[in-house]
């Protein structure tokens, strides 16, 4: 064990890692642990843009984009943080481009701004241009940009460490931060952070569906490192399904296109959301053109010789648009569908996508151990945490918005916090639950296989947790996962070496995708309503008088080790606008 | 109420896409395994098995690693060609595993699947790549501006912005520099990709230093070491024409003396 | 653990299929590529040297054209073509001052243009720091010899020697 001592330390180095690094390096002694080097994070998948009122094209202001987004989030949004997030976009846009980022251009020069999903003008009237995009390789270009500016400022990484345990040591009666605990993987050791602050920027955890958007590593790693330190998790059936997944394979095609002009179409060529959506069409909010493709689909309208699938029809775009405009997102379609979006169509499917649900935060990104209190130098900000600036679904552009102004808040509150504060005492065995799990890993000989409960672990997450549930469906869902867990305890890791040892973290990863699935089907379970991506068929209306209010999981552990969820709830923080029927 | 439909155009490639599990093939990967656990010699296995053609190479490495050996280790991340971890040489061409799809590389014969070149071998597909970034880190790659930041953004003309379109597009996944000749033998090149994101500030007009980034690329190890092979170009999985790019920089060097 | 302690699926899986004294703690070296870039490699020099030596080649490259072909053209195709090379062919042209600068830059021009292209021979695929050295402090006695005594001949030729 080697035990290392920095002021601030980040978990993750997507987007909000390095937002918050950049900040952190300046202000305190900063370590950044992230399991992939920092340019491999899933920040770089992000294609359409990122929202911000800079009015370069049209006239825009602030509060139409904090309306939209509380509107967006079916009004669990809490409204203050969506405040912020609307007000604090327009110098997040800024200093990106001050770094140096390449958006494009409008022809005076300014950075562009295009048409994106549930960004209106004037609290619902139209669509208005207020993504900020970089073709459709925003998230790349932020990526690279805060990277190269990480470059700039020297910030340390440590790259391809797992951090798998969170360190909290009581101090008179407060539960207070005091570091976390990494696997290498180039050597198999385990190394010891000691930290004032810690911030938690450790992005998703949609792998637990078999149809999604995200990369192979958004294991909820973080998320998990957490429950397991008693630190609940909120909202967390809320999951965004993106409506246009390639078909069956899930990577995603831009909002942008449809930002663009793309057009939906079922299998008999009609433009269908203009029936669901009779204002906003096709750029209706995500959950709503989700749920009216699988209604399409479930009504027989769907395309391809199963019926499962819908068009996204470009063809109408002339060509020189999507190679300027979307370049990336054509060539997915011919690398891995072999077709010319020139001239055909498109299969798509909604794919997983986004996390609403988190670990619960204030908005200066400080987390909480219950509705109200604080854990004194612990921080979170990104797709890890749950402000909460997303309520109930999560408009398009909202995340990268979301990563670098809470990201920035969270990086400047995490090195003031540091200054004024000293360390806490490192518990005793500080690695010891580490060790424990490496090793129960690494002589793991039992008879199942990671893959296969991988495999139906996102087979029953798909079926029952997705874009449409029910009581019975999500009943299923928590029964399949506590067996799914019970198979867990025996499987056998293969490889039992030290180095790069990637079976084994693939174990452990298996083994958060477990415990957040299960909070997802308990929290959805309680949810006895409608609302933004929480779909429930047996209760289609949102129940305000009952369920506008946070869900907050925590884990109980019995007397005889046994655990459970228990579920509690935190009101919605209500500033000037009131709940309204969400109509597009 | 009336929507707008269209008649559906259906060309034979939609038709084919749209087809469901077409017939699996079989596919032989023939991977070269080194493990400094077990051995401090390379080993090449044969793995065979059942596969979809129109899947990648990276799930035939999946199969391999989550049903047949779990030691088989490489990297890999987003799965579709935009994090560059997965730069692999893939019947002795550079390729992201993830965005090689079986049928395009005749699946008929047994596929080769090495580490990439010139990176120190660390366990099976997985190489050092330290070296690589510190010749990225090394080029600046960072914007620099003198003078006092403007209240709104920099303008910036579409022109100027198309200039180095190209290069931002870079996702420093070593194919490029990993198949260059001149960096398999001398590591300390700074190598394609690194010249790759020292033209993207050279060449951004909002951008100050790029005399600094010349003169370091006019070093031993910079840009007159490029032997115009063009392996580069032919390895980017961006399309980033990368040997144009590295031509790029020798003019801004000659054009700067004369 | 201690290096005894072995795997024995590890040592299975080996590549001779025996036991190897490899294992977790006591890995195998791995295999490193020649030269790598690290914190420590030299920056900048901030001489043109390079782009000169690079400008060189293509420059005297041109001019090698005119030279060399013009020097074939002359020596093995007209006026009889080979037979007709003796020592009084080489007297008579060596007479002439132009013939003796022709061939004077060409002696120059082609050295230092061969030993550039060497060199760069060399740096690519020497891979060893003192392999290099020793292969270009070779290349340039050969070169400094070879150019020397050159440009001594054309100069100092006598047409009388017996
Ligand atoms: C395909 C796609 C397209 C999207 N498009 C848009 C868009 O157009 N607009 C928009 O606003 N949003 C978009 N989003 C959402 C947005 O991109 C993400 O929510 C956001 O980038 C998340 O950033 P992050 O910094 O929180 O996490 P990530 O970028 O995922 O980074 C996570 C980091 O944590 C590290 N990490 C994880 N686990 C550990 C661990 N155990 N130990 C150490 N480090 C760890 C990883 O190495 C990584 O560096 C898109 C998302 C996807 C998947
Ligand atoms: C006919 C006229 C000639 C032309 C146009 C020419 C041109 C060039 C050029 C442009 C290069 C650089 C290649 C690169 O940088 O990749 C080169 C390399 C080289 N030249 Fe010449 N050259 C000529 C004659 C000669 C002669 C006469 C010699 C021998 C004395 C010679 C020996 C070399 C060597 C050894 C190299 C390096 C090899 C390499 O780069 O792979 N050349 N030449
Ligand atoms: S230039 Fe292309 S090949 Fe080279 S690192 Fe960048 S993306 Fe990879
Ligand atoms: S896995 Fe991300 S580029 Fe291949």
């Amino acid at each position: 064990m080697q035990i290392h001592k920095y002021d601030t330390v980040i978990v993750g180095a997507g987007g909000a890692g390095m937002r918050a690094a950049i900040e952190a390096t300046k202000r305190s002694r900063t370590a950044v642990l992230t399991k992939l080097y920092p340019t491999r994070s899933h920040t770089g998948a992000a294609q359409g843009g990122m929202a911000a009122a800079l009015a370069n094209v049209e006239e825009d202001n602030w509060e139409w984009h904090t309306f939209d987004t509380i509107k967006g989030g079916d009004y669990l949004v809490d409204q203050d943080a969506a405040e912020i997030l609307a007000k604090e976009a327009i110098d997040a846009v800024l200093d990106l481009e001050k770094m140096g980022l390449p958006f494009n251009r409008t022809p005076e020069g300014r950075i562009d701004q295009r048409r994106f999903g549930g960004h209106t003008r004037n609290h619902g009237e139209a669509a208005v241009r207020r993504s900020c995009y970089a073709a459709d390789r925003t998230g790349h270009m932020i990526l690279q940009t805060l990277y190269q500016n990480c470059v700039k400022e020297g910030v340390e990484f440590f790259n391809e460490f797992y951090v798998l345990d969170l360190l909290l040591a009581e101090v008179d009666g407060v539960k207070r931060t005091a570091g976390v605990v990494a696997y290498e993987l180039a050597t198999g050791e385990i190394h010891v952070f000691q930290a004032k602050a810690v911030i938690f920027a450790s992005g998703g955890n949609g792998k637990f569906y078999k149809v999604t958007s995200n990369a192979h590593t958004l294991t909820g790693d973080g998320q998990a490192a957490a429950w397991r330190r008693g630190l609940p998790l909120e909202d967390m059936e809320f999951f965004q399904f993106h409506p246009t997944g390639i078909w069956r394979m899930g990577i995603l095609l831009t909002e942008g296109a449809r930002g663009e002009g793309g057009i939906l179409r079922n299998k008999d060529g009609e433009r269908f959301m203009e029936r669901y959506a009779p204002v906003m069409k096709d750029l209706a909010s995500r959950d709503v053109v989700s749920r009216a493709i699988y209604t399409e689909i479930r009504e027989g309208r769907g395309c391809g010789p199963e019926g499962d699938h819908v068009y996204l029809d470009l063809t109408h775009l002339p060509p020189e648009q999507l190679d300027a405009k979307l370049p990336d997102i054509t060539e997915f379609a011919r690398t891995y569908l072999g077709i010319e979006p020139y001239t055909d169509p498109v299969p798509i499917q909604p794919t997983a996508h986004y996390a609403m649900g988190g670990i619960p935060t204030n908005v200066q990104g400080e987390v909480l151990t219950d509705n109200t209190t604080v854990v004194p130098g612990l921080y979170a900000a990104g797709e890890v945490a749950c402000v909460s600036v997303h309520g109930a679904n999560r408009l398009g552009t909202n995340s990268l918005l979301d990563i670098n102004v809470f990201g920035r808040r969270s990086g400047i509150a995490a090195a003031e916090y540091a200054a004024t504060h000293d360390f806490v005492e490192l518990p005793e065995n500080p690695d010891s639950l580490v060790v424990e799990l490496v090793e129960r890993m690494r002589d793991a000989n039992g008879g199942e296989r990671v893959t296969d409960i991988r495999k139906a672990l996102q087979e029953t997450m798909d079926a029952n947790a997705m874009v449409f549930r029910t009581e019975q469906t999500l009943k299923q869902a928590v029964s399949d996962i506590a067996a799914l867990k019970v198979r867990y305890k025996s499987i056998s890791v293969q490889d039992k070496g030290k180095r790069y040892n990637t079976d084994l973290l693939e174990a452990v990863e298996l083994g958060n995708l477990l415990d957040l699935a299960e909070v997802l089907a308990v929290s959805a379970l309680a949810r006895k309503e409608s609302r933004g991506g929480h779909y429930r068929e047996d209760y289609p209306t949102r129940d305000d008088v009952n369920f506008m209010r946070h869900t907050m999981a925590y884990r109980e552990v019995g007397e005889d080790g046994e655990e459970s969820i228990r579920l509690d709830y935190k009101p919605v923080v209500q500033t000037r606008y009131q709940p309204m029927e969400r109509k597009y | 109420m009336s929507t707008t439909t269209v008649e559906s155009k259906h060309s034979a490639a939609l038709d084919a896409a749209e087809t469901g599990d077409a017939h699996l093939i079989t596919v032989t990967l023939r991977v070269r395994r080194f493990n400094p656990e077990v051995s401090d010699q390379v080993v090449w296995v044969d793995y065979e098995m059942q596969m979809d053609p129109k899947e990648r190479v990276l799930d035939a490495l999946h199969k391999i690693k989550w049903e047949l050996d779990g030691t088989l280790t490489f990297r890999r991340s987003c799965a579709h060609g935009i994090c560059g971890s997965d730069a692999m040489r893939i019947n002795g061409r550079n390729r992201l595993a993830c965005k090689t799809l079986l049928k395009d590389i005749n699946p008929e014969k047994p596929i080769t699947v090495e580490p990439i070149k010139g990176l120190t071998v660390l366990k099976d597909l997985v190489v050092d790549m330290e070296p690589f970034f510190q010749a990225f880190r090394d080029v600046m790659p960072f914007l620099v501006t003198k003078g006092n930041e403007p209240t709104r953004e920099r303008l910036q003309s579409a022109e100027d912005r198309a200039r180095f379109d190209d290069t931002t597009k870079c996702i420093l996944c070593a194919a490029c520099t990993s198949s260059c000749p001149v960096f398999w033998n001398d590591g300390q090149y700074f190598g394609p990709a690194a010249i790759v994101n020292a033209h993207r500030f050279i060449f951004d007009s909002r951008d100050e230093a790029g005399e600094q980034r010349l003169e370091i690329l006019n070093d031993r190890d910079g840009v007159w070491r490029c032997r115009t092979t063009f392996n580069c170009t032919d390895a980017c999985p961006r399309g980033i024409e990368v040997t144009k790019a590295i031509q790029e920089v020798k003019r801004a060097l000659l054009t700067r003396r004369f | 653990m201690s290096a005894e302690t072995h795997n024995p699926v590890d040592a299975a899986d080996a590549a001779d299929g025996g036991v190897t004294p490899f294992g977790p703690d006591n890995p195998a070296p791995f295999i490193e590529p020649p030269r790598a870039r690290t914190k420590r490699t030299p920056r900048a020099t901030r001489t043109n040297f390079e782009m000169y030596g690079w400008l060189f080649m293509r420059l005297s490259g041109i001019v090698l054209v005119v030279l060399v072909l013009g020097h074939l053209l002359i020596q093995l195709v007209l006026d009889g073509g080979v037979s007709k090379i003796g020592f009084a062919f080489v007297a008579g042209r060596w007479a002439n001052p132009f013939w003796q600068l022709w061939d004077l830059a060409m002696l120059w021009l082609a050295m230092l243009h061969g030993a550039n292209g060497l060199r760069t021979v060399i740096n690519d695929y020497a891979e060893r720091d003192v392999t290099r050295t020793w292969l270009k402090w070779l290349l340039y006695a050969a070169t400094v010899f070879t150019v020397l005594l050159g440009t001594l001949v054309i100069f100092t030729f006598d047409p009388n020697i017996q």
